[in-house]
């Protein structure tokens, strides 16, 4: 099928066609999951504007006042002293420590994986992947184990240190290298007297500017969004990260926990503006990278 | 068997460059992988090999060979839990792979690149939900009370949050949640994929008479087949691993899922609730060997590690 | 069984060979070999005098406590300025959360981070008064080795103290109870000339009346997770009974639990009583108004009729439980009532029993306290606060009082929760259609598999 390749640039809009049925079809598709994937997240940005009586009696797609808003919001960091603004604190601190973390190892492992040879290598590209589609879930337990021998238990290394062990990252980062930096170019370096670290540090690490991008974006929205470790491994709420405490968050609402959550303000509208916000730097995130994603996919396609 | 013929595939292209400098390649290879090494072996390794150490013996460190495992598979709790996790599974993998492929193969073909570009930010906004976000989203989604589609719900039905929540209809709505958050970050790799086709592949497939959608399965599809397999199997470890969700799902019901729907709720009943930190980890090595199978059928079937050839 | 994951793991094996050295030559040669040992070992047994941990004066002390219990907690810090504090708050093991389960049972593994005082549930005592593997110690110290004196215990309500009792001591002490009685609208039972039922019998009769003559009004809900505490424990159903430590016994079959499932089900198919729950979301919105009568715990006053149905002052009275026709003994359930215990491991003791003892017996803590509290004398200074009864339509005290002497012991303490099954397999049936009646065998079955992973012996006789 590859045979003739001709060179000619702008192709991709000329195969669109212009038949009735398809287009049809591909517009209802793209319309019924357009409302699947946005539906929610409207109903989400409405719900703090509204009384927690408005939003069961209200049109769920209607907005509220943005009086309502401040009264959520103040409700919200009324929480427990505050205990929302120490949470997205420390979100902060184990998702970017660990972002660094992951970038500082794995970008280099990534390269040397794809581009050098060692002993051991191999086993090493193995055992990442294995690792990688290993259930993490399951290791939570021994993890603990281990980090509690070290006395880390608590501190913010139980958390940033296993955050910061990414075998996805370096499997992005050696499939990047192995398919956009030719060998040849490599060698031709080395012919010109570069030494290894030269190789990685002016030729490589230029190159793999959009690869960090995916790494770093993939690794932070995971960490940020992580539960089930620091649910574990954090015994006080005060270290909690802002999901864990999404969680305690639901265990507060009346609603849905007419015991315990009793008396307090949090209701619907203040859960929904407290997902709100847990979620806002990870959306951001991705405003900015979204060019970084689709661009490091294309340059790996225009090396080969 | 399989895994190392495609071993062979991966390595056998570095065999070839057999330069002066080999050696020094070697030493700087090591030196690279070090910090990664390392973070390997504590926190992928080691509490692997823990958690089989664990699974062998019981809570006075003596060796029970397979008796754990006999003891977890026979707890009444044990196949409904994995049976949950396969029909979500099934359901999940076909679903996304399906809806994946097609809308990235739609809007990469079909779509002017602007509205592609919106369509594919729209599509992702969800995924900044994972985990607990997107549960709660759907708690209030699937609640015909405050649900922007309570006449659907209706009309399905479902009355009442409870019906809503009825032990059958929770894989199709663990699986809503997921696709809800994970496939649109999928959509953007598996375009980003589709990008990398050359243009002059694609022309030449028109010169041959081919249209789009004969294009997109007999060129397209094939040509990112590495990126719907990787997609597959990463999805196949997220489903196996079901805990943040059925959790808070139980939770928020007020207990009307089970607290051990899925297998790792399981483990995590035995190890926290039983104080049987053996009998949990039996369950994990189960959980780890039925998604290593399944890797490795995919792995050596798809020629993931044929990257390295070119 | 075992037979079956035995090829899998050896394929496994072949499949990674190269790869995998580091995670299973061991487990290769471990498989091999036969077994001797047990799976697990009992570390329930020979319980020794309590020894304390080695003791500092003035140490801080670190308390757990759910949101609704945290003022009081910040008003003991308040009022004693020289206690050195550090208050933690977390779910406070509602709907049957595990969450101070895990963590001690990680405490217990890593050797340090207890905290000195936490307000838990029943349930939580279970495993707290037990070793959670061989040579620790039971996280929850007993309180009646000369930390709390015997006079202070003998004045909690009776039997409320039984979920704290194990092996002859006491491990916790009771924060509050949930006697259950029954609640009504006295406007509109007034308003429709209808009279108060005393009896189960009356209570079916009126259900049925009143559904037939002011359709779309309630009688009662079975649709939360404790509603099985609020019939069943009530109606003395021996679904939860430890014969004795270690054998549970569970008789769905008992003529006491089916003419209880009879009788809820002829009051759901007569549309008195809902299968949806009190608390469910939209409950509220749809019949919150239309609560006739509700049977259930004592915190329905405040919680439900004022803060969830937002009913106006001066409709809802208060009734003592009913009793059934022709019987002469009377019985209520509970529905939850938290606990405050000591950790086994605080270096102060002292301050931490101080802390427990306010918190539970006080009338400075307890006459404001949200929920009914569990100490006698705390009880009567909670009933004469305005603020916990001028909302009702009649004098709760007799009521409130009455049903909190007649909670039923032989619903045990297990160390499961008994929402687990209730809300997991017998709820989704009602709301499938199912009758409380057909379901009553695998609500029993759940029970029993529970128990029996458990560790107990289960019998139904």
């Amino acid at each position: 099928m590859t045979q003739t390749a001709l060179s000619l640039t702008a192709v991709k809009r000329r195969i669109r066609l212009s038949r009735t049925l398809p287009f049809v079809v591909v517009g209802l598709l793209l319309a019924l999951l357009l409302v699947f994937f946005v539906l929610p997240v409207i109903w989400l940005l409405l719900a703090p504007s509204k009384t927690a009586g408005e939003v069961v009696r209200d049109n769920p797609l209607s907005f509220g006042s943005f009086h309502q808003i401040g009264t959520a919001w103040r409700h919200l960091f009324a929480f427990q002293d505050g205990a929302m603004v120490k949470w997205l604190r420390n979100s902060a601190v184990y998702s970017g420590g660990s972002l660094i973390l992951t970038l500082a190892v794995s970008v280099p492992a990534g390269y040397a994986l794809a581009l050098t040879n060692f002993r051991g290598r191999k086993t090493l590209l193995v055992i990442t992947l294995v690792t990688m589609i290993m259930p993490q879930a399951t290791l939570v337990l021994p993890i603990f184990l281990e980090l509690n021998r070290f006395h880390l238990i608590g501190t913010i290394w139980s958390v940033i240190l296993p955050f910061s062990f990414y075998p996805f990252g370096v499997y992005l980062v050696y499939i990047y290298f192995g398919s956009s930096l030719p060998r040849d170019l490599l060698s031709a370096a080395r012919i010109d007297g570069c030494t290894e670290w030269q190789l990685f540090s002016r030729i490589a690490l230029p190159l793999a500017k959009p690869v960090v991008g995916l790494v770093a974006f993939f690794s932070f929205v995971g960490n940020w969004n992580n539960f089930f470790l620091p649910y574990l491994v954090l015994p006080n709420s005060e270290q909690f990260p802002v999901q864990v405490g999404l969680n305690q968050l639901l265990t507060s609402t009346p609603s849905f926990n007419p015991v315990a959550g009793a008396g307090l303000n949090v209701t619907i509208p203040e859960l929904a503006l407290a997902i709100i916000i847990a979620i806002l730097p990870v959306l951001v995130l991705f405003l900015f990278s979204q060019r970084t994603l689709v661009s490091g996919m294309l340059a790996g396609a225009s090396k080969e | 068997m399989t895994l190392l013929e495609t071993e062979r595939v991966a390595v056998s292209p570095l065999r070839r460059g057999t330069t002066p400098r080999r050696k020094a390649r070697g030493r700087a290879g090591y030196f690279f992988v070090a910090g990664y090494a390392l973070l390997l072996l504590a926190f992928g390794v080691f509490p692997t090999g823990y958690a089989f150490y664990l699974a062998l013996t019981n809570d006075r460190g003596q060796f029970t060979g397979l008796n754990q495992f006999v003891k977890v598979i026979q707890d009444y709790r044990f196949a409904p839990a994995f049976t949950h996790m396969l029909v979500y599974l099934v359901m999940w993998l076909v679903t996304l792979v399906v809806l994946v492929v097609l809308t990235a193969v739609v809007l990469r073909g079909r779509v002017r690149p602007g509205t592609s570009a919106l369509f594919r930010f729209l599509y992702y906004i969800p995924g900044a939900l994972a985990g607990v976000a997107s549960v709660l989203v759907w708690l209030f989604m699937l609640d015909p009370d405050v649900s922007p589609v309570s006449w659907l719900l209706t009309a399905m039905g479902l009355k009442t949050f409870a019906a809503a929540l009825a032990p059958g209809n929770l894989p199709l709505i663990l699986m809503l949640i997921a696709f809800w958050t994970g496939a649109g970050g999928w959509m953007v790799v598996m375009y980003g994929a589709l990008n990398n086709i050359p243009d002059e592949v694609l022309e030449a497939a028109r010169m041959d008479g081919a249209g789009p959608w004969r294009t997109a399965w007999h060129i397209q599809i094939p040509m990112i087949r590495q990126w719907i397999v990787y997609m597959t199997i990463m999805a196949f470890a997220t489903g196996t691993q079901l805990f943040v969700e059925p959790q808070l799902l139980q939770t928020a019901s007020l207990g009307r899922v089970s607290p051990t729907w899925s297998p790792n709720q399981l483990a995590y009943v035995y190890a926290f609730q039983q104080g049987d930190f053996n009998g949990a980890a039996a369950i994990s090595v189960v959980l780890l060997a039925v998604g290593l199978l399944a890797a490795g059928l995919l792995v050596a079937r798809s020629n993931l590690f044929k990257l390295d050839e070119k | 069984m075992g037979s079956s994951i035995a090829p899998r793991t050896g394929r496994r094996h072949s499949l990674l060979r190269t790869a995998a050295v580091t995670l299973s030559l061991a487990t290769a040669a471990a498989l091999a070999g036969c077994a001797s040992a047990d799976t697990t070992t009992d570390s329930s047994s020979g319980q020794s005098a309590f020894k304390p941990v080695a003791q500092k004066e003035g140490s801080q002390i670190t308390v757990w406590a759910d949101s609704t219990r945290l003022p009081s907690v910040q008003a003991y810090q308040k009022s004693h300025p020289d206690v050195k504090m550090k208050i933690v708050t977390y779910d406070g093991g509602a709907d049957g959360s595990t969450y101070l389960q895990s963590k001690v049972q990680l405490f217990d593994r890593t050797g340090s981070g207890w905290p000195d005082v936490v307000f838990g549930t029943p349930t939580d005592v279970t495993w707290a008064s037990e070793a959670t593997k061989p040579g620790a110690r039971p996280f929850a110290a007993p309180l009646d080795e000369k930390l709390v004196p015997q006079s202070t215990l003998d004045g909690f309500a009776k039997g409320s103290l039984t979920p704290c009792q194990f092996n002859g001591h006491t491990y916790c002490m009771r924060n509050d109870i949930a006697q259950v009685l029954l609640w009504y609208n006295k406007s509109l039972m007034d308003k429709w000339g209808y009279k108060v039922p005393t009896t189960w019998q009356e209570y079916e009769a009126l259900g049925k009346q009143a559904a037939k003559d002011h359709p779309g009004y309630l009688v009662g809900s079975v649709g939360d997770t404790n509603s099985h505490e609020s019939y069943f424990w009530s109606g003395q159903c021996p679904a939860f009974s430890l014969v004795k430590p270690g054998t549970l016994r569970t008789d769905l079959q008992d003529p006491k639990c089916t003419r209880m499932a009879k009788l809820l089900d002829n009051l759901i198919s007569a549309k008195a009583i809902a299968t949806q729950g009190f608390f469910s979301q939209g409950f509220a919105k749809n019949s919150g108004g239309k609560v006739l009568m509700a049977y259930g715990p004592s915190w329905y006053g405040q919680y439900l009729f004022k803060a969830g149905f937002k009913t106006p002052a001066k409709q809802i009275a208060a009734a003592p439980p009913l009793t059934w026709q022709g019987e002469s003994t009377t019985a209520t359930g509970n529905v939850g009532g938290g606990v405050w215990m000591v950790s086994s491991h605080s270096a102060n003791l002292k301050a931490s029993s101080d802390l427990v003892t306010w918190l539970t017996t006080s009338d400075e803590n307890q006459a404001t306290a949200p929920t009914y509290p569990a100490y006698t004398q705390a009880a009567k200074a909670w009933l004469a606060n305005p603020a916990n009864r001028n909302y009702f339509a009649n004098d709760v005290s007799e009521p409130f009082q009455q049903a909190a002497n007649e909670v039923w012991t032989g619903w045990s303490n297990t160390r499961f929760s008994d929402s687990t099954a209730w809300s997991s397999v017998v709820l989704p049936a009602l709301t499938s259609g199912k009758s409380l009646t057909e379901t009553l065998p695998a609500w029993q079955q759940e029970i029993a598999g529970e128990a029996k992973t458990q560790g107990y012996k289960v019998v139904d006789q």
